[in-house]
């Protein structure tokens, strides 16, 4: 199984879950739910011959994070499924029982934006230092360094 | 260290340390090219090993600490712990554009953003990497500066005199 997925063939097969779009020639996004992204994940590495998660990808939009998990396989077709969670309450469930990699990029993105992993077995801080502020989220769009907060690090004393 | 009268074993001592000082080389998070400038220095088309200057891996035996990069808020302790290390009398070499005021890392969440912030620098290069050139010349310069604290028994002095005159320490790299 070495030839690239089509893009109908993607769409047939995940079709409960969204729809589907050919973004590049070798990469085609679902567009799905929060509700339904697990199972979907779980549909394309059942029947899709997706085998393992290149990266899970975030991007703040204003009102939304966006969420897309870029799965691979033989048939080197990524398959990215997309979900939109609201910004107001960032709260998503965690793939890391299904994907075991998945956990990782999970603690990466809880420390950077913020957001909530349901189930994850351990949210603990991966990027950033031990000392950094507990709700500052420096990936977030409308962050700002303010001046009078430490970080961590070494305290500067500047006359 | 204090201006002691000098005996003949001090004027040993201090006549090797200017013969051979020894750097170490921190990478404080630097994207690796100054650290490959660094390495150039130390290959046969500048061999800096022929004017005695060896690279050692531990601070502990050496005179010249180079730092290069941005200072990352993780790597801050450590590299005070590094500088703290260091035995007396010991000069710090701030490499490149980060070391100074973070050059293209500037205002980025992650960074302590100066070297100077963290441990005090003796010697700026400029650069984004700087040539082995310059870094050859960024260690003469700790030389010069090291035979004048030897004269004025301390590192003291160069504190006043930069009370009365604006960084007279960046002025001393553009000699």
């Amino acid at each position: 199984m070495t030839a690239l997925l089509t893009l109908d063939y993607v769409a047939e097969k995940m079709k409960e879950y969204g729809t589907a779009e050919q973004v590049r020639s070798n990469r085609i996004r679902i567009r799905t739910t929060p509700e339904r992204v697990s199972n979907a994940i779980q549909k394309a590495l059942e029947s899709l011959g997706c085998d393992r998660l290149i990266t899970i990808s975030t991007a703040d939009n204003g009102t939304t994070f966006e969420l897309f998990y870029h799965l691979i396989g033989p048939h080197r077709t990524v398959v990215s499924i997309a979900i939109e969670i609201p910004r107001d309450q960032p709260e998503v469930i965690s793939m890391s029982g299904i994907l075991s990699p998945a956990g990782i990029y999970e603690r990466q993105i809880h420390d950077l934006f913020g957001i909530m992993f349901r189930g994850h077995p351990g949210l603990k801080k991966i990027i950033l230092n031990e000392d950094w502020p507990a709700d500052e989220f420096p990936l977030r769009k409308d962050w700002k360094k303010n001046p009078d907060t430490y970080y961590g690090g070494i305290k500067v004393e500047r006359t | 260290m204090a201006a002691l009268p000098e005996s003949i074993s001090q004027r040993l001592v201090n006549w090797a340390r200017i013969k051979s000082p020894w750097i170490t080389l921190f990478n404080s998070g630097a994207c690796n090219a100054c650290d490959i400038e660094v390495i150039a220095c130390l290959m046969p088309r500048f061999d800096i090993e022929r004017f005695g200057i060896l690279a050692k891996g531990s601070p502990r035996h050496a005179d010249i600490l180079i730092v290069t990069g941005h200072v990352t808020l993780k790597q801050a302790s450590r590299l005070r712990r590094v500088w703290e290390q260091i035995s007396e009398p010991k000069y710090v070499i701030a490499m490149g554009a980060c070391g100074a005021s973070a050059g293209a890392f500037h205002g980025l969440y992650h960074i302590m953003e100066r070297v100077e912030d963290v441990i005090p620098v003796d010697v700026y290069t400029a650069g984004c990497p700087p040539r082995p050139d310059e870094i050859i010349n960024a260690v003469v310069t700790c030389l010069n500066l090291l035979k004048e604290d030897q004269v004025h028994g301390g590192k003291e002095w160069r504190q006043n005199k930069s009370d009365e005159m604006m960084k007279p320490i960046e002025r001393k790299v553009e000699m």
